[in-house]
């Protein structure tokens, strides 16, 4: 790096929006308040109160539902005398039985590996957080792949999709839900909590301003 | 809110700088092509963006047509044999009673990938032609694009659990049909497409002075 800048340019103080690139000082906010882009309105960053442990709770709390959702069986039913009981990971074990295996992978990642990954990373870079336990390169990297699986984690998605399952078979037999329906729910609200109390413009500045 | 004290009229770009796509840090453009603060790739702009939404795109609704046309699910009982294509499951759903969940599978299966289709090539084609377009429509449809594509992976879900739990022998069994595969294709490419789309493409119009 020959071309030394004329000027030392304050990159902290400085924010572009994602959406349009329009560059900003950064505005100081107060807690609980957003700031917006002047020209396109797109959210800039958040200040929300209290934002690592509350999802340092949320995600923690998902992480257990998480786990009793595919461990205990969810869906079981009744008719003529036969019945058969299944767990989330049988629906995604029907798809690779019928030959479907990419699906099937696909499915499993979407519904349990990824959802997985996601809680584990931010409860790690929320705990160490937390209790000031320092700042590692690693935890950068962790919430760069927590932000890049966000899209791709359908917990909730599979959940409608077996609402609507029930609804299909209501009629040719009886249906019981299972514990792993409720967990299912409770991951559902816990994720959408860490979406709420999530503020990844704070935990940036903690894992920058932290740095060993 | 920021207010326009807050703006430097000019964007990152023009700065001579880029912003990460994750962790939002600046760079200064071309001096470093990884993020300092989090190992991303930095880039200015998506690189070949329209490219990128085009291919997706066109795999995505190649695949469309296929998934409408074949069974997604095969049902067997004593009864007979049945094959449920994506709107005869609606259909069905709608005829049994269940107008409300029919009209959710609808919504997820049909009304959103091609709305997404026609949103996605709307907005590639505008960039293409540089339409005059107003910015903030351009840049809702494209929010609301990204934010609601990964819904359509209900139908997918619904026939796996179906064919999981009606497993009762010759009485009644329900297996996936081929169909479902070529719409979580669908599906899949066409949230590539919209994340192709570099949203700050729309903006750059305004920069140039058109």
């Amino acid at each position: 790096m020959n071309n030394k800048p004329r000027r030392k340019i304050p990159f902290d103080e400085l924010i572009a929006c994602a959406s349009c690139d329009w560059l900003h000082f950064r505005p100081i906010i107060e807690p609980g308040s957003r700031a917006s882009c002047a020209r396109c309105g797109h959210e800039l960053y958040t200040r929300k109160p209290f934002s690592i442990d509350r999802t340092l709770a949320a995600a923690l709390a998902g992480l257990i539902f998480l786990g009793l959702s595919l461990s205990l069986p969810f869906l079981s039913l009744s008719s003529g005398g036969i019945s058969s009981s299944i767990s989330v990971l049988d629906a995604v074990g029907a798809l690779w039985d019928s030959n479907m295996r990419w699906l099937g992978l696909m499915s499993l990642a979407m519904i349990a590996l990824l959802p997985t990954l996601r809680l584990a990373l931010l409860v790690w870079v929320m705990l160490r957080l937390r209790f000031r336990l320092g700042v590692k390169h690693s935890m950068r990297v962790a919430m760069r792949w927590a932000d890049w699986m966000e899209p791709w984690a359908m917990a909730e998605i599979f959940m409608v999709g077996v609402v609507v399952s029930l609804v299909k078979v209501s009629d040719l037999a009886t249906l019981t839900v299972g514990p792993a329906f409720w967990s299912l729910l409770g991951l559902i609200l816990t994720t959408s909590l860490i979406s709420i109390f999530l503020c990844k413009d704070s935990v940036w500045q903690l894992l920058t301003t932290r740095s060993a | 809110m920021a207010t326009s004290h807050d703006s430097l009229g000019l964007t990152a770009q023009q700065a001579g700088l880029a912003r990460c796509g994750h962790c939002g840090a600046l760079h200064r453009l071309s001096a470093e092509s990884q993020c300092r603060l989090c190992g991303a790739s930095v880039r200015s702009r998506k690189p070949n963006s329209l490219q990128r939404t085009w291919a997706f795109l066109i795999v995505g609704l190649m695949a469309y047509i296929p998934a409408n046309l074949y069974p997604i699910m095969l049902t067997t009982s004593f009864s007979g044999n049945t094959s449920d294509t994506i709107l005869s499951g609606v259909i069905s759903l709608a005829q049994s009673g269940s107008v409300f969940v029919a009209l959710v599978v609808f919504v997820a299966s049909v009304v959103i990938p091609v709305a997404k289709f026609v949103i996605i090539a709307g907005l590639a084609l505008s960039l293409h032609f540089r339409w005059a377009m107003s910015e903030n429509k351009r840049h809702v449809l494209h929010t609301i694009t990204e934010l609601i594509g990964r819904w359509s992976m209900i139908d997918v879900f619904v026939v796996a659990v179906l064919a999981a739990l009606i497993q009762l022998g010759a009485i009644l069994t329900i297996e996936p049909g081929v169909g479902i595969n070529a719409f979580a294709l669908s599906v899949v490419f066409t949230m590539f497409s919209a994340t192709s789309l570099d949203p700050r493409l729309i903006w750059d119009g305004v920069d140039r002075g058109e």
